[in-house]
């Protein structure tokens, strides 16, 4: 699994070993389109490890890059789902719609962010997630199981991916921890801190869904903010 | 499927039967909702009263109800900007009523995606009302710091018309009885008068739009409180005669007082026959999901309950809107 390396809130989960089978990739890559995005991810995937240039051709194989309008849905919940995207620009999020037809946000993606339904990807049931733009967004669209299997073909790759998983334990745990622990108020403290470029690109209704809040609760919590 | 359908006219309980039916067919342009909620409004209840046959006629049996919201489940050849699994809400066109069953076909362009901030039953809830109070506003051009009354700020319309006021910055004046004074407060008017007690034609003067939802007398005296070169909006008085037209009356006229009343005043009549719009629910979705508009619910019935429903709703009593959860 590939991320950033100057991420620090990776979003990755890599799943069970599957068997992979080596495919024909080469004609997708004589064929191949100029790939910017993909060519930045590259350099930052270099800082961290010593990448074959067959390595990299299978990267250029196995993706493909995307600008999408505001709104566009990647994933929508109840479907199958293929595909993981990298985040070059804009903001996406990922979230589930309860019973009632409530929407709970997971998890928000920025530049040099991962976002997918890894539930779905590693269970092989259906999309859990549904996962939009919040803004006009560019990403680079890999197929799930490949990527995955990635590491089979080029061995270099594991104890990068294995790296990537730890960190997004660590950063579930917190998220999980923050929710059980913290108050509403400190939580958005935090969220703040954490991610100020997502809340100038969000609507209140995606922050509270995050926080586990109602919007009411949120305005309150600002207002407070702004008498202190 | 289940749907609950009007056998004939007359008395509420002696009119609505639940019949087996089968799915509804989906055309090119429909998509097929598995239908989560529906709402009922006043016309639902006329309809089955028999009061509409002359301007809606409608075969019997027919399912009931216009408001929906639910899921996606299957989508015609035409239609793009639906997906399988789309959750949605629609006042759903004339020729497609019947929202009290376990699936609809709408044509998709009076669908629109839900607000993701509310549950099924509140998304119901909004449609008809909702495109109803924006459509009308929009017709009056609503501006901010325009001076608004609004009749009728407990009603359906009138509640969600407040709100919508409010957000395009609007000073809202809305009519109301005693007791729904302190929640029709809270919707955010910024004066509310009670009939009871208060005459609202002496506090609310020189408006820029009067919002006429009770017709009868009030239609008439908008045109004491409007300001000269301002504008009556009605969903229940007198038609105009552009609706009469659409409606196939070519020789309609207005009735000679309101025709006088408002040329008097200089200030325009406008009736407003509302008509099914994705596209405005999809700006009203915005709206609620920055809270700016809330859904009102009196109470939400199981399906199997739809008649108790309707026979709450004839009361005239209550206060938001009425739900049917159907799945």
């Amino acid at each position: 699994m590939l991320i950033d390396p100057s991420n620090s809130h990776c979003q990755f989960i890599i799943g069970d070993s599957e068997p992979f089978f080596i495919r024909l990739y080469s004609l997708t890559v004589l064929l191949k389109s100029p790939h910017q995005e993909l060519e930045d991810l590259i350099k930052k995937i270099k800082t961290r490890l010593i990448l074959s240039p067959e390595a990299e051709e299978f990267l250029y194989s196995i993706s493909k890059e995307k600008t999408l309008r505001k709104g566009e849905v990647l994933i929508r919940q109840g479907q199958v789902v293929k595909n993981t995207f990298f985040v070059s620009a804009g903001c996406l999020r990922s979230y589930c719609t309860d019973k009632n037809g409530k929407e709970n946000t997971l998890l928000f993606a920025i530049k040099d962010w991962w976002i997918s339904d890894y539930i779905a990807i590693h269970t092989d049931e259906l999309a859990t997630l549904t996962v939009e733009c919040l803004t006009e967004s560019k990403v680079i669209e890999f197929n799930a199981k490949e990527l995955d299997g990635i590491h089979s073909l080029f061995p270099e790759f594991e104890p990068y991916q294995r790296h990537n998983l730890e960190r997004h334990v660590v950063s579930l745990h917190r998220r999980i921890l923050n929710q059980l622990q913290l108050s509403a108020a400190d939580r958005y403290d935090l969220f703040l801190k954490q991610y100020p470029e997502i809340e100038q690109n969000t609507r209140n209704f995606h922050i509270a869904s995050y926080l586990g809040i109602t919007q009411q609760s949120l305005s309150r919590i600002r207002a407070e903010k702004v008498r202190k | 499927m289940k749907a609950l359908q009007i056998v004939s006219y007359g008395e509420i309980k002696d009119s609505l039967v639940f019949n087996e039916l089968s799915k509804p067919a989906v055309q090119s342009n429909d998509v097929l909702i598995e239908v989560k909620a529906a709402a009922i409004n006043p016309i639902d209840k006329s309809i089955i009263l028999g009061n509409l046959q002359g301007m809606l006629p409608i075969p019997l049996p027919s399912t009931s109800a216009y408001d929906v919201s639910g899921i996606v489940l299957e989508k015609g050849d035409g239609v793009s900007n639906f997906e399988i699994g789309d959750l949605v809400y629609s006042r759903v066109p004339q020729e497609q009523m019947g929202t009290l069953a376990e699936y609809v076909a709408v044509d998709s362009a009076a669908v629109s995606k839900k607000p993701g901030n509310i549950s099924f039953e509140e998304a119901a809830s909004i449609p008809l009302a909702g495109l109803t109070a924006f459509q009308s506003l929009e017709a009056a051009g609503i501006k901010k710091d325009d001076r608004v009354l609004i009749h009728a700020g407990s009603g359906g319309v009138g509640s969600l018309a407040i709100q919508y006021a409010k957000a395009q910055g609007a000073f809202v004046y809305t009519t109301t009885s005693t007791t729904n004074l302190a929640w029709v407060k809270a919707l955010g008017a910024d004066r509310v008068i009670d009939y009871k007690t208060e005459d609202y034609m002496s506090i609310a003067k020189d408006v820029d739009i009067v919002f006429d939802t009770l017709g009868q007398n009030y239609s008439l005296e908008s045109f004491e409180v409007v300001k000269q070169g301002g504008i009556v909006i009605s969903v229940v008085g007198p038609l105009d005669e552009a609706s009469a037209k659409m409606l196939g009356m070519s020789d309609y006229k207005l009735p000679e007082a309101l025709a006088k009343a408002s040329s008097d005043r200089k200030a325009d009549y406008k009736f407003i026959l509302m008509h099914p719009n994705g596209a405005h629910l999809n700006e009203i979705k915005s709206l609620i999901e920055d809270e700016k508009i809330k859904p009102i619910i009196d109470k939400v019935y199981p399906f199997s309950e739809s008649v108790e429903a309707f026979t709450h709703l004839a009361t005239g009593r209550a206060k938001g809107k009425i739900v049917v959860k159907v799945s």
